[in-house]
């Protein structure tokens, strides 16, 4: 069986959108409630090494999602989001709690909606990352920057074969 | 248009040709019509789409009145890059646990049948 991988969409040039996708070896039910019941978020939100001490939900539209992820270095990242949409089993849409607000680091402001679609015993999960201020945006860029910068021109050229490939 | 250098990048990066043309001038600098030789365009829509590239920074053009080859600027790329770098690594490490944990989802739901 070929391993599934997420794929990122080519840019859209109408919207400041990101694109992502992956197709899950469960039925859509199961994935909606791996999604949205804290027990189970907890066990994979972050991946590998990463751990959830705090995740609380309100699946609701207005409802909160406090959640606390612990990366492999022991360092807590507070995530404080609310749910905007909530139609069950097919579509979540959550956005940041200080939405619009100045932020400081961590991910750029932004809308995500996540909707699940049927592909027979398999579900497609699809997210959109839809940005919202590009002043926002911008600030987030920052971060990584001589990260990158320091892995050099290969790192550069790998980035532009995907690009011109996608 | 864009009033912001990250979404000139965006709208300079959606289009396959202009990304071609990147990737050409990762590997040095080229004349528009060096750049133009792969597409089956006129010269003035090639020169349409660098010039996009040079509205978003990611392009400069020489000062060789004749020529004015054009020279990739990475640092927008690097931006865009390097948000688009984490993020993704987030979701891409998530999604692999999630699709581990759904398997145990399924197991223990056929053990517990509804």
């Amino acid at each position: 069986m070929m391993p599934q991988t997420m794929t990122i969409e080519p840019l859209s040039a109408d919207e400041p959108i990101l694109v992502m996708t992956r197709t899950f070896d469960a039925p859509r039910e199961l994935v909606w409630t791996a999604l949205t019941t804290p027990e189970h978020v907890v066990a994979w939100y972050g991946g590998h090494g990463f751990e959830n001490p705090v995740c609380e939900m309100d699946v609701r539209p207005g409802g909160r999602w406090r959640h606390v992820m612990r990366t492999p270095d022991g360092v807590d990242v507070a995530i404080d989001l609310v749910f905007v949409e909530v139609k069950r089993p097919e579509r979540l849409v959550w956005q940041h709690a200080d939405h619009g607000e100045p932020r400081r680091g961590g991910h750029p402001t932004s809308v995500m909606t996540i909707t699940l679609e049927e592909r027979g015993p398999k579900t497609l999960w699809k997210l959109v990352t839809r940005f919202a201020s590009f002043a926002d945006r911008d600030a987030a860029l920052g971060i990584g920057f001589t990260h990158v910068l320091a892995e050099g021109v290969d790192k550069l050229a790998e980035v532009l074969r995907r690009l011109s490939a996608s | 248009m864009h009033h912001d250098p990250l979404s000139a990048t965006l709208f300079a990066l959606a289009d396959p040709t202009r990304r071609g043309i990147l990737a050409r001038l990762s590997s040095g600098e080229a004349t528009v019509k060096e750049l133009a030789e792969p597409y089956d365009m006129s010269l003035a829509a090639v020169s349409k789409h660098i010039k996009v590239l040079e509205a978003a920074g990611l392009v400069t053009r020489g000062k060789d009145a004749q020529y004015r080859p054009c020279r990739l600027e990475p640092k927008p790329l690097v931006a865009v890059d390097a948000w688009l770098g984490d993020y993704r690594r987030f979701w891409e490490r998530s999604l692999d646990r999630l699709a581990e944990h759904l398997e145990t989802m399924k197991k223990s739901s056929r053990r517990r049948p509804r």
